[in-house]
Protein backbone atom coordinates (compact mmCIF):
# COMPACT_ATOMS: atom_id res chain seq x y z
CA UNK A 1 0.00 0.00 0.00
CA UNK A 2 1.17 3.39 -1.18
CA UNK A 3 1.24 5.94 1.98
CA UNK A 4 2.19 9.20 0.31
CA UNK A 5 6.22 9.76 2.32
CA UNK A 6 5.55 8.67 5.43
CA UNK A 7 4.88 5.09 7.52
CA UNK A 8 6.45 2.44 5.99
CA UNK A 9 8.68 4.31 3.79
CA UNK A 10 9.55 6.72 6.51
CA UNK A 11 10.25 9.97 6.15
CA UNK A 12 12.31 11.98 4.81
CA UNK A 13 13.28 14.60 7.68
CA UNK A 14 17.06 14.16 9.13
CA UNK A 15 18.38 12.15 6.22
CA UNK A 16 21.00 14.05 5.77
CA UNK A 17 21.69 13.90 9.71
CA UNK A 18 21.75 10.59 10.02
CA UNK A 19 24.06 10.20 6.56
CA UNK A 20 26.62 12.72 8.66
CA UNK A 21 26.47 10.42 11.57
CA UNK A 22 27.15 7.75 9.53
CA UNK A 23 30.47 9.37 7.62
CA UNK A 24 31.80 10.68 11.61
CA UNK A 25 31.33 7.06 12.70
CA UNK A 26 33.59 5.89 10.11
CA UNK A 27 36.70 3.92 10.71
CA UNK A 28 38.34 5.48 7.79
CA UNK A 29 38.05 8.80 9.11
CA UNK A 30 41.25 10.14 8.59
CA UNK A 31 42.29 10.99 11.68
CA UNK A 32 45.11 8.29 12.79
CA UNK A 33 43.25 5.73 14.87
CA UNK A 34 44.17 3.41 12.93
CA UNK A 35 47.54 3.34 14.15
CA UNK A 36 46.48 2.49 17.60
CA UNK A 37 44.81 -1.08 18.79
CA UNK A 38 44.03 -0.08 22.47
CA UNK A 39 46.15 -3.15 23.93
CA UNK A 40 45.18 -5.87 21.69
CA UNK A 41 48.78 -6.18 20.37
CA UNK A 42 49.70 -6.89 23.91
CA UNK A 43 47.10 -8.77 24.69
CA UNK A 44 47.85 -10.93 21.57
CA UNK A 45 51.76 -11.57 22.61
CA UNK A 46 50.70 -12.36 26.32
CA UNK A 47 47.64 -14.95 24.87
CA UNK A 48 44.99 -13.18 27.03
CA UNK A 49 43.20 -12.80 23.58
CA UNK A 50 44.12 -15.76 21.02
CA UNK A 51 40.62 -16.96 19.23
CA UNK A 52 37.41 -15.21 17.86
CA UNK A 53 36.15 -15.95 21.72
CA UNK A 54 38.50 -14.12 23.76
CA UNK A 55 38.48 -11.73 21.24
CA UNK A 56 34.96 -10.68 21.94
CA UNK A 57 35.44 -10.62 25.77
CA UNK A 58 38.30 -8.11 25.38
CA UNK A 59 36.12 -6.19 23.17
CA UNK A 60 33.38 -6.40 25.44
CA UNK A 61 35.58 -5.50 28.38
CA UNK A 62 37.09 -2.20 26.43
CA UNK A 63 33.74 -1.36 25.77
CA UNK A 64 32.60 -1.86 29.02
CA UNK A 65 35.47 0.59 30.43
CA UNK A 66 35.26 2.76 27.83
CA UNK A 67 31.82 3.74 28.76
CA UNK A 68 32.29 4.09 32.64
CA UNK A 69 35.76 6.53 31.91
CA UNK A 70 35.41 8.42 28.02
CA UNK A 71 31.54 7.98 27.85
CA UNK A 72 30.77 10.09 31.04
CA UNK A 73 33.58 12.63 29.94
CA UNK A 74 32.05 13.05 26.22
CA UNK A 75 28.61 13.26 27.83
CA UNK A 76 29.17 15.62 30.07
CA UNK A 77 31.40 17.94 27.40
CA UNK A 78 28.28 17.44 25.48
CA UNK A 79 26.00 18.77 27.40
CA UNK A 80 28.60 21.93 28.19
CA UNK A 81 28.83 22.63 24.30
CA UNK A 82 25.11 22.44 24.19
CA UNK A 83 25.31 24.96 26.95
CA UNK A 84 28.11 26.99 25.45
CA UNK A 85 29.99 26.36 28.31
CA UNK A 86 33.61 26.52 27.30
CA UNK A 87 35.04 26.38 30.98
CA UNK A 88 33.09 23.25 31.60
CA UNK A 89 33.78 21.54 28.37
CA UNK A 90 37.76 22.29 29.44
CA UNK A 91 37.23 20.66 33.03
CA UNK A 92 35.74 17.47 31.22
CA UNK A 93 38.84 17.29 29.32
CA UNK A 94 41.18 17.68 31.72
CA UNK A 95 39.61 15.56 34.29
CA UNK A 96 39.07 12.72 31.76
CA UNK A 97 43.23 13.41 30.78
CA UNK A 98 44.00 13.00 34.85
CA UNK A 99 43.02 9.56 34.58
CA UNK A 100 44.77 8.16 31.91
CA UNK A 101 48.05 6.01 32.90
CA UNK A 102 50.63 5.02 30.32
CA UNK A 103 52.14 7.28 27.47
CA UNK A 104 50.95 5.92 24.63
CA UNK A 105 47.43 5.87 25.98
CA UNK A 106 47.49 9.50 26.51
CA UNK A 107 49.22 10.38 23.00
CA UNK A 108 46.33 8.12 21.66
CA UNK A 109 43.52 10.25 23.33
CA UNK A 110 45.08 13.75 22.56
CA UNK A 111 46.64 13.28 19.16
CA UNK A 112 43.56 11.86 17.54
CA UNK A 113 41.39 14.22 19.56
CA UNK A 114 43.57 17.27 18.08
CA UNK A 115 43.62 15.31 14.22
CA UNK A 116 39.27 15.12 14.48
CA UNK A 117 39.06 18.92 15.42
CA UNK A 118 41.06 19.78 12.98
CA UNK A 119 39.56 17.58 9.87
CA UNK A 120 35.95 18.57 11.19
CA UNK A 121 37.10 22.52 10.91
CA UNK A 122 38.13 21.80 7.71
CA UNK A 123 34.58 20.91 6.80
CA UNK A 124 32.46 22.60 8.54
CA UNK A 125 31.88 26.01 10.76
CA UNK A 126 31.85 25.00 14.51
CA UNK A 127 32.88 27.94 16.52
CA UNK A 128 33.30 26.06 19.74
CA UNK A 129 35.43 23.31 18.44
CA UNK A 130 37.24 26.44 16.80
CA UNK A 131 37.39 27.96 20.10
CA UNK A 132 38.47 24.15 21.95
CA UNK A 133 41.50 23.80 19.24
CA UNK A 134 43.08 27.11 19.90
CA UNK A 135 43.19 26.35 23.47
CA UNK A 136 44.62 22.82 22.61
CA UNK A 137 47.41 24.75 20.77
CA UNK A 138 47.55 26.94 23.76
CA UNK A 139 48.35 24.10 25.95
CA UNK A 140 45.48 25.72 28.10
CA UNK A 141 43.80 22.11 27.56
CA UNK A 142 45.10 18.17 26.36
CA UNK A 143 42.63 17.63 23.54
CA UNK A 144 40.82 14.50 23.99
CA UNK A 145 38.96 12.72 21.47
CA UNK A 146 35.87 12.12 23.62
CA UNK A 147 35.35 15.75 24.50
CA UNK A 148 35.67 16.54 20.50
CA UNK A 149 33.70 14.24 19.50
CA UNK A 150 31.03 15.59 21.70
CA UNK A 151 31.71 19.37 20.83
CA UNK A 152 31.39 18.57 16.65
CA UNK A 153 28.30 16.31 17.17
CA UNK A 154 26.57 18.67 19.50
CA UNK A 155 27.06 21.56 17.12
CA UNK A 156 25.67 19.00 14.61
CA UNK A 157 22.69 18.49 16.36
CA UNK A 158 23.46 15.06 17.66
CA UNK A 159 21.86 14.05 20.75
CA UNK A 160 24.29 12.56 23.83
CA UNK A 161 22.56 9.55 23.32
CA UNK A 162 23.40 9.72 19.53
CA UNK A 163 27.10 11.21 20.18
CA UNK A 164 27.41 8.14 23.38
CA UNK A 165 26.33 5.40 20.67
CA UNK A 166 29.32 6.62 17.58
CA UNK A 167 31.87 6.96 20.41
CA UNK A 168 31.49 3.28 21.62
CA UNK A 169 30.88 1.89 18.17
CA UNK A 170 34.31 3.92 17.08
CA UNK A 171 36.14 1.93 19.80
CA UNK A 172 34.69 -1.40 19.37
CA UNK A 173 35.88 -1.05 15.32
CA UNK A 174 39.06 0.42 16.16
CA UNK A 175 39.71 -2.89 17.96
CA UNK A 176 38.27 -5.02 15.55
CA UNK A 177 39.97 -3.58 12.44
CA UNK A 178 43.77 -3.69 14.50
CA UNK A 179 42.40 -7.69 15.20
CA UNK A 180 42.21 -8.50 11.32
CA UNK A 181 46.07 -7.32 10.95
CA UNK A 182 47.39 -8.91 14.16
CA UNK A 183 45.46 -12.40 14.87
CA UNK A 184 44.55 -15.13 12.54
CA UNK A 185 40.80 -14.10 12.27
CA UNK A 186 38.46 -13.16 9.37
CA UNK A 187 36.06 -9.75 8.75
CA UNK A 188 33.27 -12.51 9.09
CA UNK A 189 34.08 -13.13 12.96
CA UNK A 190 35.19 -9.46 13.10
CA UNK A 191 31.91 -8.08 11.87
CA UNK A 192 30.05 -10.71 14.14
CA UNK A 193 32.36 -9.57 16.75
CA UNK A 194 31.08 -5.89 16.44
CA UNK A 195 27.66 -7.24 15.87
CA UNK A 196 27.15 -8.64 19.28
CA UNK A 197 29.53 -5.75 21.40
CA UNK A 198 27.33 -3.64 19.73
CA UNK A 199 24.27 -5.09 22.29
CA UNK A 200 25.77 -3.63 25.39
CA UNK A 201 25.80 0.27 24.21
CA UNK A 202 22.00 1.15 25.70
CA UNK A 203 23.03 -0.46 29.14
CA UNK A 204 26.36 1.31 29.38
CA UNK A 205 24.73 4.41 28.28
CA UNK A 206 21.88 3.89 31.32
CA UNK A 207 24.37 2.90 33.96
CA UNK A 208 26.64 6.25 33.56
CA UNK A 209 24.03 8.93 32.21
CA UNK A 210 23.95 10.54 35.54
CA UNK A 211 27.73 9.99 37.16
CA UNK A 212 29.61 13.02 37.59
CA UNK A 213 33.01 13.03 36.41
CA UNK A 214 34.70 11.98 39.76
CA UNK A 215 32.58 8.91 39.11
CA UNK A 216 34.82 7.74 36.17
CA UNK A 217 35.88 4.56 37.35
CA UNK A 218 37.27 1.39 36.20
CA UNK A 219 38.19 -2.29 37.14
CA UNK A 220 41.01 -3.72 35.30
CA UNK A 221 44.50 -4.80 36.61
CA UNK A 222 45.64 -7.34 33.60
CA UNK A 223 44.42 -4.87 31.16
CA UNK A 224 46.70 -2.11 32.80
CA UNK A 225 49.42 -4.39 33.05
CA UNK A 226 49.01 -4.73 29.10
CA UNK A 227 49.44 -1.11 29.24
CA UNK A 228 52.60 -1.14 30.57
CA UNK A 229 53.59 -3.99 28.70
CA UNK A 230 53.24 -2.84 25.03
CA UNK A 231 55.04 0.14 26.04
CA UNK A 232 58.36 -1.31 26.71
CA UNK A 233 58.02 -3.72 23.54
CA UNK A 234 60.21 -3.13 20.62
CA UNK A 235 58.95 -5.53 18.13
CA UNK A 236 55.42 -4.63 17.19
CA UNK A 237 53.21 -2.58 14.80
CA UNK A 238 50.65 -0.44 16.62
CA UNK A 239 51.08 2.04 19.35
CA UNK A 240 49.01 1.08 22.18
CA UNK B 1 29.40 15.03 67.38
CA UNK B 2 29.45 16.10 63.64
CA UNK B 3 31.57 13.75 61.12
CA UNK B 4 34.76 15.03 59.84
CA UNK B 5 33.76 17.21 56.38
CA UNK B 6 35.64 14.99 54.11
CA UNK B 7 34.01 11.62 55.88
CA UNK B 8 30.37 13.33 55.70
CA UNK B 9 30.90 13.24 51.93
CA UNK B 10 32.28 10.15 51.52
CA UNK B 11 29.05 8.96 53.40
CA UNK B 12 26.92 10.22 50.10
CA UNK B 13 28.48 8.73 47.14
CA UNK B 14 26.32 6.76 44.94
CA UNK B 15 27.61 2.72 45.33
CA UNK B 16 26.93 3.27 49.07
CA UNK B 17 23.30 3.99 48.52
CA UNK B 18 21.94 0.09 49.32
CA UNK B 19 24.36 -0.08 52.47
CA UNK B 20 22.55 2.45 54.57
CA UNK B 21 21.15 0.57 57.50
CA UNK B 22 21.86 0.76 61.25
CA UNK B 23 24.22 -2.08 62.64
CA UNK B 24 22.26 -3.92 65.52
CA UNK B 25 25.43 -3.54 67.49
CA UNK B 26 27.13 -0.23 68.03
CA UNK B 27 25.73 2.47 65.91
CA UNK B 28 27.47 3.70 62.88
CA UNK B 29 30.68 6.67 63.00
CA UNK B 30 29.42 6.90 66.92
CA UNK B 31 31.90 6.72 69.91
CA UNK B 32 34.32 4.34 69.11
CA UNK B 33 33.42 4.11 65.80
CA UNK B 34 35.70 6.92 64.58
CA UNK B 35 38.95 6.19 64.35
CA UNK B 36 42.02 8.99 63.60
CA UNK B 37 45.22 9.20 63.14
CA UNK B 38 47.42 12.49 62.55
CA UNK B 39 51.29 12.04 61.99
CA UNK B 40 53.81 15.09 61.18
CA UNK B 41 57.06 14.64 60.25
CA UNK B 42 59.86 16.66 59.94
CA UNK B 43 63.53 17.66 60.23
CA UNK B 44 64.90 18.73 63.49
CA UNK B 45 68.32 19.45 63.80
CA UNK B 46 68.97 16.94 60.75
CA UNK B 47 67.24 13.95 61.95
CA UNK B 48 63.97 13.10 60.42
CA UNK B 49 61.38 12.90 63.61
CA UNK B 50 57.60 12.01 64.17
CA UNK B 51 56.91 15.64 65.38
CA UNK B 52 53.06 15.36 65.80
CA UNK B 53 50.96 12.32 66.71
CA UNK B 54 47.50 12.28 67.54
CA UNK B 55 45.20 9.42 67.93
CA UNK B 56 42.05 8.05 68.01
CA UNK B 57 40.72 4.59 69.20
CA UNK B 58 40.81 2.06 66.88
CA UNK B 59 43.38 3.43 64.83
CA UNK B 60 46.97 3.35 67.26
CA UNK B 61 50.50 4.76 66.02
CA UNK B 62 52.81 4.30 69.28
CA UNK B 63 56.16 5.78 68.22
CA UNK B 64 58.21 6.18 65.18
CA UNK B 65 61.65 3.44 65.12
CA UNK B 66 64.74 3.58 63.00
CA UNK B 67 65.38 -0.01 62.18
CA UNK B 68 65.87 -0.01 58.39
CA UNK B 69 69.51 -0.49 58.04
CA UNK B 70 69.84 0.22 54.47
CA UNK B 71 68.61 3.33 55.26
CA UNK B 72 68.99 4.54 59.06
CA UNK B 73 67.80 8.11 59.16
CA UNK B 74 64.56 6.53 58.21
CA UNK B 75 61.77 7.06 60.51
CA UNK B 76 59.29 4.16 60.39
CA UNK B 77 55.91 4.08 62.39
CA UNK B 78 53.74 1.07 61.71
CA UNK B 79 49.66 1.68 62.05
CA UNK B 80 47.84 -0.91 64.56
CA UNK B 81 44.48 -1.35 64.62
CA UNK B 82 43.37 -2.30 67.93
CA UNK B 83 39.65 -3.60 66.56
CA UNK B 84 41.77 -6.19 64.36
CA UNK B 85 40.66 -5.59 61.39
CA UNK B 86 37.72 -2.95 59.92
CA UNK B 87 34.16 -3.35 61.22
CA UNK B 88 30.62 -2.08 60.00
CA UNK B 89 30.41 1.18 60.65
CA UNK B 90 33.49 2.47 61.43
CA UNK B 91 35.04 5.84 59.88
CA UNK B 92 38.85 6.17 59.92
CA UNK B 93 40.57 9.40 59.28
CA UNK B 94 44.29 9.48 58.35
CA UNK B 95 46.47 12.16 57.57
CA UNK B 96 50.30 12.64 57.08
CA UNK B 97 52.22 15.32 56.24
CA UNK B 98 56.05 15.71 55.83
CA UNK B 99 58.06 18.25 55.63
CA UNK B 100 60.83 19.92 53.74
CA UNK B 101 63.46 17.68 53.51
CA UNK B 102 62.17 15.14 55.82
CA UNK B 103 61.42 11.68 55.14
CA UNK B 104 59.38 8.86 56.58
CA UNK B 105 58.15 5.46 56.09
CA UNK B 106 54.76 4.59 57.35
CA UNK B 107 53.13 1.38 57.14
CA UNK B 108 50.88 -1.29 58.79
CA UNK B 109 50.98 -3.94 61.35
CA UNK B 110 49.50 -6.38 58.87
CA UNK B 111 47.01 -7.12 56.37
CA UNK B 112 44.00 -4.73 56.64
CA UNK B 113 41.18 -7.28 57.02
CA UNK B 114 37.33 -5.46 56.37
CA UNK B 115 35.41 -8.10 57.98
CA UNK B 116 31.69 -9.14 56.98
CA UNK B 117 29.14 -6.98 57.35
CA UNK B 118 25.01 -7.11 57.37
CA UNK B 119 24.36 -3.34 57.85
CA UNK B 120 26.26 -0.60 56.86
CA UNK B 121 29.42 0.00 55.64
CA UNK B 122 33.21 0.96 56.63
CA UNK B 123 34.92 4.31 54.86
CA UNK B 124 38.04 5.96 55.53
CA UNK B 125 39.57 9.08 54.08
CA UNK B 126 43.53 9.69 53.90
CA UNK B 127 45.40 13.14 53.19
CA UNK B 128 48.96 12.99 52.67
CA UNK B 129 51.26 16.23 52.39
CA UNK B 130 55.05 16.30 51.19
CA UNK B 131 56.28 19.66 51.07
CA UNK B 132 59.70 20.47 49.34
CA UNK B 133 62.11 17.90 48.83
CA UNK B 134 60.68 15.48 51.42
CA UNK B 135 60.30 11.70 50.93
CA UNK B 136 57.52 9.42 52.05
CA UNK B 137 57.29 5.59 51.81
CA UNK B 138 53.29 5.13 52.47
CA UNK B 139 52.87 1.51 52.02
CA UNK B 140 50.02 -0.36 54.16
CA UNK B 141 49.78 -4.19 53.81
CA UNK B 142 47.46 -6.01 51.63
CA UNK B 143 43.27 -5.33 51.73
CA UNK B 144 41.55 -8.41 52.31
CA UNK B 145 38.04 -7.81 51.80
CA UNK B 146 36.22 -10.44 53.64
CA UNK B 147 32.44 -11.70 51.87
CA UNK B 148 29.72 -9.47 51.93
CA UNK B 149 32.34 -6.25 52.99
CA UNK B 150 31.71 -2.80 52.23
CA UNK B 151 34.69 -0.23 51.69
CA UNK B 152 35.17 3.30 50.35
CA UNK B 153 38.22 5.08 50.51
CA UNK B 154 39.18 8.29 49.42
CA UNK B 155 42.67 9.62 49.62
CA UNK B 156 43.80 13.09 48.70
CA UNK B 157 47.47 13.97 48.28
CA UNK B 158 49.37 17.31 47.95
CA UNK B 159 53.12 17.05 46.84
CA UNK B 160 55.70 19.47 46.29
CA UNK B 161 57.47 19.41 42.68
CA UNK B 162 60.43 18.18 44.17
CA UNK B 163 59.65 15.46 46.90
CA UNK B 164 58.50 11.96 46.19
CA UNK B 165 55.91 9.75 47.90
CA UNK B 166 55.57 6.09 47.17
CA UNK B 167 52.02 5.48 47.80
CA UNK B 168 49.75 2.50 47.08
CA UNK B 169 46.94 -0.06 47.55
CA UNK B 170 47.77 -3.95 47.44
CA UNK B 171 44.68 -6.00 47.22
CA UNK B 172 43.93 -9.77 47.51
CA UNK B 173 40.69 -10.75 45.97
CA UNK B 174 39.04 -12.11 49.25
CA UNK B 175 39.93 -14.87 51.51
CA UNK B 176 41.10 -17.24 48.47
CA UNK B 177 42.00 -20.20 51.15
CA UNK B 178 38.67 -20.08 53.27
CA UNK B 179 35.88 -20.83 50.65
CA UNK B 180 35.57 -20.23 47.34
CA UNK B 181 32.94 -17.94 47.29
CA UNK B 182 35.00 -15.80 49.60
CA UNK B 183 36.50 -14.94 45.74
CA UNK B 184 35.27 -11.67 44.85
CA UNK B 185 32.31 -12.35 47.71
CA UNK B 186 32.56 -8.50 48.62
CA UNK B 187 29.66 -6.23 47.77
CA UNK B 188 31.72 -3.24 47.48
CA UNK B 189 35.48 -1.97 47.19
CA UNK B 190 35.56 1.85 46.06
CA UNK B 191 38.96 3.23 46.04
CA UNK B 192 39.97 6.73 44.87
CA UNK B 193 43.14 8.85 44.45
CA UNK B 194 43.52 12.21 44.02
CA UNK B 195 46.78 14.07 43.55
CA UNK B 196 47.62 18.07 43.41
CA UNK B 197 50.19 20.91 43.64
CA UNK B 198 50.08 23.16 46.65
CA UNK B 199 48.55 25.16 44.46
CA UNK B 200 45.43 23.23 43.66
CA UNK B 201 46.44 21.69 40.40
CA UNK B 202 45.05 18.27 39.86
CA UNK B 203 47.49 15.95 38.05
CA UNK B 204 46.41 12.60 38.58
CA UNK B 205 42.83 10.66 39.69
CA UNK B 206 41.89 7.37 39.92
CA UNK B 207 39.02 4.76 41.16
CA UNK B 208 38.75 1.73 41.47
CA UNK B 209 35.34 0.68 41.72
CA UNK B 210 34.18 -3.64 42.17
CA UNK B 211 30.36 -4.26 42.96
CA UNK B 212 29.14 -7.44 43.54
CA UNK B 213 27.93 -9.37 40.52
CA UNK B 214 30.42 -7.82 38.18
CA UNK B 215 30.58 -10.34 35.50
CA UNK B 216 34.03 -8.73 34.01
CA UNK B 217 36.23 -9.69 37.78
CA UNK B 218 36.62 -13.03 35.45
CA UNK B 219 37.67 -11.90 31.86
CA UNK B 220 41.20 -12.79 31.12
CA UNK B 221 41.52 -8.92 31.24
CA UNK B 222 40.69 -8.52 34.34
CA UNK B 223 41.72 -11.07 37.24
CA UNK B 224 41.42 -14.56 35.68
CA UNK B 225 44.19 -16.69 36.79
CA UNK B 226 45.15 -13.97 39.60
CA UNK B 227 44.20 -13.50 42.88
CA UNK B 228 46.05 -10.46 44.04
CA UNK B 229 47.26 -6.90 42.83
CA UNK B 230 49.09 -3.59 43.53
CA UNK B 231 48.67 -0.55 42.22
CA UNK B 232 51.80 1.45 43.25
CA UNK B 233 52.37 5.30 42.54
CA UNK B 234 55.40 6.57 42.55
CA UNK B 235 54.95 10.39 42.63
CA UNK B 236 58.58 12.29 41.93
CA UNK B 237 60.02 14.65 39.03
CA UNK B 238 60.43 13.84 35.73
CA UNK B 239 63.83 13.35 35.43
CA UNK B 240 63.63 10.51 38.49
CA UNK B 241 61.14 8.84 36.87
CA UNK B 242 62.68 8.59 33.80
CA UNK B 243 65.49 6.59 35.25
CA UNK B 244 63.68 4.91 37.68
CA UNK B 245 61.45 3.51 34.44
CA UNK B 246 64.84 2.93 32.59
CA UNK B 247 65.43 0.63 35.32
CA UNK B 248 61.80 -1.62 35.99
CA UNK B 249 62.02 -4.51 33.45
CA UNK B 250 58.32 -5.54 32.55
CA UNK B 251 57.36 -9.07 33.67
CA UNK B 252 55.31 -10.89 31.49
CA UNK B 253 56.17 -14.25 30.62
CA UNK B 254 53.85 -15.67 28.17
CA UNK B 255 53.79 -19.63 30.00
CA UNK B 256 51.89 -19.58 33.00
CA UNK B 257 52.96 -16.56 35.10
CA UNK B 258 52.72 -16.16 38.82
CA UNK B 259 53.07 -12.84 38.67
CA UNK B 260 52.72 -9.84 35.93
CA UNK B 261 53.87 -6.70 35.68
CA UNK B 262 54.91 -3.58 34.51
CA UNK B 263 55.04 0.60 34.96
CA UNK B 264 53.76 3.44 33.19
CA UNK B 265 53.61 7.05 33.35
CA UNK B 266 50.99 9.02 35.39
CA UNK B 267 49.71 12.23 33.25
CA UNK B 268 50.65 15.57 33.54
CA UNK B 269 54.10 14.31 34.72
CA UNK B 270 53.17 13.21 38.15
CA UNK B 271 55.78 10.19 38.21
CA UNK B 272 55.04 6.71 37.47
CA UNK B 273 52.35 3.91 38.02
CA UNK B 274 53.51 0.01 38.86
CA UNK B 275 50.96 -2.14 37.96
CA UNK B 276 51.30 -6.17 39.44
CA UNK B 277 49.13 -8.93 39.48
CA UNK B 278 49.90 -12.04 40.81
CA UNK B 279 48.33 -15.91 41.80
CA UNK B 280 49.71 -15.27 45.79
CA UNK B 281 50.19 -12.26 47.74
CA UNK B 282 53.79 -12.76 48.01
CA UNK B 283 54.04 -12.92 44.49
CA UNK B 284 52.74 -9.49 43.91
CA UNK B 285 54.97 -8.35 46.94
CA UNK B 286 57.95 -9.77 44.80
CA UNK B 287 57.18 -7.17 42.41
CA UNK B 288 56.03 -4.18 44.80
CA UNK B 289 59.25 -4.43 46.00
CA UNK B 290 61.51 -4.90 43.27
CA UNK B 291 60.12 -1.63 42.35
CA UNK B 292 60.34 -0.03 46.03
CA UNK B 293 64.18 -0.80 45.90
CA UNK B 294 64.39 1.42 42.29
CA UNK B 295 62.54 3.78 43.52
CA UNK B 296 64.29 4.15 46.84
CA UNK B 297 67.89 3.89 45.16
CA UNK B 298 66.96 6.61 42.56
CA UNK B 299 65.38 9.18 44.69
CA UNK B 300 67.50 9.10 47.37
CA UNK B 301 70.63 7.20 46.95
CA UNK B 302 69.82 4.36 49.26
CA UNK B 303 68.99 0.54 48.81
CA UNK B 304 66.42 -1.35 50.88
CA UNK B 305 67.55 -3.85 53.41
CA UNK B 306 67.38 -7.67 53.31
CA UNK B 307 63.61 -8.59 53.61
CA UNK B 308 62.67 -10.24 57.20
CA UNK B 309 61.87 -13.74 57.02
CA UNK B 310 58.56 -13.11 58.72
CA UNK B 311 57.13 -11.29 56.37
Amino acid sequence: MMDGGMGKRGSAVGMVHLARLLQFSDSTLPIGSFAFSNGLESALQTGIVSDPASLLSYVDLILRQSARMDGIALLHAHRAALAGDDEAIRLADSELFCRRVGEEQQLMLTRVGKKFAELVLTIMTAPTLERWLGDIKANATPGCLPVGQAIALAHMGADEVEAFAMHQYAIGSMILSAALRLMRIDHLDTQRILFTAQGRVEGDYLAVRDFSLDEMASFAPVFDVLVAHHTTTHLRLFMN
Amino acid sequence: MALHEQLGRLDDARELRDFKAEPAQMRAAGPGKVGELRLGFSLCGGRSILHDLYRVAPLLVQQALYWDEAMPELPICSIISIGGGILQGDRYKIDISVGEDACAHVTSQSANRVHRMDANYASQHQTVTLERGSYLEYLPDFTIPYRDSRFINHTDIVISEDATLLYGEMMLVGRKHHRAEERFGLDLLSNAVAVRRPGGRKLFAEKILIEKGDPSVDYPAVMRGFDAFANIMCLTPPPVAARIQERFETQFPSEGPRAISGVCRLPNAAGLMLRAVGMETYDVRREVRRFWRIVREEARGRTLPQEFLWR
